[in-house]
């Protein structure tokens, strides 16, 4: 599998992600997206034609869009699915047009009207805390359930990096511990902005 | 106003560290894997940055930059850079009273001998994040002080506020031991919207 892949981009590290969690090896092919804008060049665009990234090439297989991708990689693997998947998905999306735009908007100088899209991120933020604070009167620490699913991972990026955006996490305590856990998990890989937890490692 | 709510427990489990403040007062609240809390400036005394991005190491916060190692009375304990120096008395962290009480993490930036809070036979249910000042959400509910505010709802419920900014603070929520939680937390976000959709 090659992944046509942006080191910055918050999609593009949902896949390399979840592929890593999984133990599935990725081939990468790095893209300017900025400032070479190398995702709209004719070569990226005769692979896909909306000239977004990530894009995922399995043999014949083109996937242009990250929930697809994780669908893909897990389509094996039914302990990475849950039939609430697609509500978080969807999520996903309102996070990636909230938080995940004001953080372009802030890093790489994306149009937007910041004050709104940071109000969008809140909203989103509180709906995701009280979900997460309503799993773990249950028991649960993942969106739906106990164990991580693509719901989680295609959810944990625009999250961990909310900052970025100047959109704060300091208030949201299930949120924290929900990204602790994704942290946890065997296999985590680490992205610019999003650090792994130094307490597993090895004391001094 | 002598002890203000940080925190519940139940979110800073051992091992955890977190950012929170009191008004302009920042702070790294913590939790040894021993099961004890502090509160301290959220401040490395080595270069300024946020303790609260640290890690707990052992009985120790770490700082995230350059690794020390601060003790549970603040000093610096451990300079991985040269690991056979012994860090003189100088080097160490402005602590605040921090105590875990009902389930809730209290502070106080004063002398502390003032009682805790009472807070009946409540349990804590979760911190919710307001777009108001404390003082706002006081005079909401027609009261001066607003260490806490108890808020008549079918739930018995109590409000521990915690001042942050003067546009934000936080509600930390307690209920009877027989409130469903799910239902106290639906009720706090109402209560959320009521209280934000108030013109000031």
């Amino acid at each position: 599998m090659i992944l046509y892949d942006y080191v910055l981009s918050a999609s593009c590290y949902k896949v390399r992600l979840m592929a890593a969690l999984l133990g599935q090896s990725l081939t990468l092919r790095a893209v300017n997206f900025h400032p070479g804008r190398e995702h709209k060049s004719p070569e990226m665009l005769a692979l896909n034609p909306k000239g977004t990234l990530p894009v995922l090439t399995d043999g014949d297989t083109v996937l242009a869009d990250s929930a697809d991708i994780l669908r893909h990689l897990t389509s094996e693997h039914p302990e990475w699915r849950s039939t609430d998947d697609d509500t978080w998905l969807a999520f996903a999306s309102d996070l990636n047009d909230s938080v995940g735009l004001a953080r372009l908007h802030d890093v790489i100088g994306y149009a937007a009207d910041i004050d709104k899209t940071r109000a969008a991120g809140v909203t989103a933020l509180r709906r995701l805390e009280a979900h997460l604070t309503e799993q773990r009167f249950d028991g649960l620490i993942f969106l739906t359930g106990k164990t991580p699913t693509i719901a989680d991972i295609a959810c944990f990026p625009n999250t961990a990096l909310a900052p970025d955006g100047g959109v704060s996490l300091d208030p949201y305590p299930s949120v924290r511990l929900w990204m602790r856990a994704i942290r946890s998990l065997p296999g985590f890989i680490e992205m610019p902005g999003i650090h792994r937890l130094h307490e597993l490692a090895h004391p001094a | 106003m002598d002890w203000i709510a940080v925190g519940l427990a139940q979110d800073v489990p051992p091992g955890v560290v977190i950012p929170s403040r009191i008004e302009d007062t920042e702070m790294a609240i913590w939790c040894t894997p021993s099961g004890r809390y502090h509160a301290w400036s959220d401040r490395c005394p080595h270069r300024g940055m946020r303790l609260s991005h640290g890690f707990v190491r052992g009985e120790t916060l770490a700082c995230i930059y350059h690794g020390w190692q601060y003790n549970e009375t603040g000093s610096c304990d451990y300079i991985p850079a040269h690991p056979k120096l012994t860090p003189p008395d100088t080097i160490c962290v402005p602590t605040y009273t921090c105590v875990e009480d009902g389930g809730v993490i209290w502070v106080s930036l004063n002398s502390g001998n003032d009682p805790l809070p009472a807070l009946g036979a409540r349990v804590p249910i979760r911190s919710v994040p307001v777009s108001l000042s404390a003082k706002d959400v006081a005079a909401h509910f027609g009261t001066a002080g607003f260490t806490t505010i108890a808020v008549v709802s079918d739930y018995d419920t109590l409000l521990a506020v915690q001042p942050c900014t003067d546009t934000s603070c936080i509600l930390h929520v307690l209920a009877t031991p027989d409130a469903d939680p799910k239902a106290v937390s639906r009720w706090v976000e109402e209560l959320r919207t009521t209280l934000e959709g108030v013109p000031a």
